[in-house]
């Protein structure tokens, strides 16, 4: 039996609460190494988390604060982990300059597909000027990936303008009531960049390096939290 | 020193937060990586109360619940190199380790034994024993929060937060499905991050 994405989704909160039975728990500490989302997610529920402890301080016992101390000045600290340890993704192969300049060349002379602002999604207006900017910024990156939906997405990012443009092209279509949708995905967690139908550009601002972009398939109008795996995660 | 007439209980001590400005415990884990005495010292002080809160919410026992916190400072003791400011705040790194060492210890058989002698699930422990809970801005806010959740979704996040329990014994406890505890706790909590207004 198949996990659908969604119903992973839906264990954030209890694996933050330390809630997911043992063999469950790993699976999903799996799940998580995958899905950018969930884990933004897990983060801004443990912090909540950690609200709850705080509002059950309790005075410690007299004499911990002397047990503890003397225990750990007795004990060897953990050396830091080397750089290639810590918390790193696989980087999506790029695309050859010619393919990235192509599909960008080509976004921009499609122009830009409207993004909806239903629901308040801070979708930006792009303009075509807004995205000749970007991909021709002297510190453009380029970067491009595959999606599980089919098809690829490329981002163009600078980050002297802090903006990123990202296209997609060849993804299925999706049946009525779904619709492709774009995330900022930062430390704080992920915030929409606007939805994409079919094949389309969008201008994502305030976009930092370390952020990544996420596509994820939502209900018709979008939403303010991604709810299921994303089809695809690049750097911005 | 003669003591002013029944204005408090005297065997009642108040855990009180530092009145200084929140110390940067970012920066203060960073000094303890390196083995500062003062630093450790420091956060001892931010989190020993929080961290004993949290691991008695879920034990019970007192002498249990010491032994617990004491793992779990010293484990931060220890490991301070391995936290990442990237990935969450200082706080919850710790009382991440705190709420997961009590509920470890408590899904060993014995321990769960003894912990069921001692009292019923959802209520917290009480506030007329010796150690009193902060009235901090923390506790009312968390409490006005949680009252902003339905019944459903404040049981089942008790439950599982203080009472430690896996959300399959949620769902038994509260008679509901075990798709909608997992459901319920995750939108509690969401409701509880944003209430909060937690950035992370």
């Amino acid at each position: 039996m198949k996990i659908l994405a969604d119903d992973w989704h839906v264990l954030t909160g209890s694996y933050a609460l330390d809630a997911l039975p043992d063999p469950e728990r790993a699976e999903f500490e799996r799940h998580l190494q995958h899905c950018p989302s969930c884990e933004a997610e897990v983060r801004g529920l443990r912090e909540t988390a950690a609200r709850l402890a705080m509002a059950q301080a309790l005075q410690p016992p007299p004499g911990m604060e002397q047990r503890v101390l003397a225990a750990a000045y007795r004990t060897r600290q953990l050396p830091p982990l080397p750089p290639e340890h810590l918390h790193h993704r696989p980087i999506p192969r790029r695309m050859t300059a010619f393919a990235a300049a192509a599909s960008v060349a080509a976004a921009v002379g499609l122009g830009i597909t409207q993004v909806s602002t239903q629901h308040k999604l801070e979708s930006t207006q792009a303009s075509d000027a807004a995205v000749t900017r970007v991909v021709t910024a002297p510190d453009a990156r380029i970067e491009a990936t595959s999606t599980s939906a089919g098809g690829s997405v490329t981002v163009v990012a600078s980050t002297a303008l802090r903006e990123a443009v990202i296209t997609s092209t060849g993804m299925v279509s999706l049946p009525a009531g779904r619709v492709y949708q774009v995330w900022v995905i930062s430390p704080s967690g992920a915030r929409s960049a606007g939805l994409m139908a079919g094949r389309s550009t969008l201008l994502a601002s305030a976009v930092v390096p370390g952020d990544r972009i996420g596509i994820t398939v939502e209900p018709a109008g979008g939403t303010s939290k991604p709810t299921t795996t994303p089809v695809a995660v690049l750097p911005a | 020193m003669p003591r002013m007439g029944g204005m408090s209980r005297p065997d009642i001590r108040q855990w009180q937060p530092p009145t200084e400005a929140e110390p940067d415990l970012v920066a203060l884990v960073a000094r303890v990586a390196r083995g500062d005495h003062q630093a450790f010292e420091l956060v001892y002080g931010e989190l020993a109360g929080p961290v004993y809160g949290v691991v008695r919410q879920v034990l019970r026992d007192p002498a249990q619940s010491e032994e617990v916190a004491q793992e779990v400072l010293l484990e931060v003791w220890r490991t301070a190199s391995r936290f990442d400011p990237a990935r969450g705040s200082a706080a919850a790194w710790v009382l991440t380790i705190a709420h997961r060492r009590a509920v470890d210890r408590v899904r060993s058989e014995s321990a769960g034994s003894r912990r069921e002698q001692k009292a019923a699930a959802t209520e917290m422990v009480p506030d007329d024993v010796a150690e009193v809970v902060a009235a901090t801005l923390d506790h009312q806010r968390v409490r006005r929060c949680l009252d902003g959740l339905t019944e459903l979704q404040r049981e089942s996040v008790k439950l599982a937060y203080y009472g430690g329990y896996t959300y399959p014994q949620v769902a038994h406890l509260l008679g509901v499905a075990l798709g909608t505890v997992k459901t319920r706790i995750r939108d509690g909590l969401i409701r509880m991050r944003d209430c909060m207004e937690v950035t992370w």
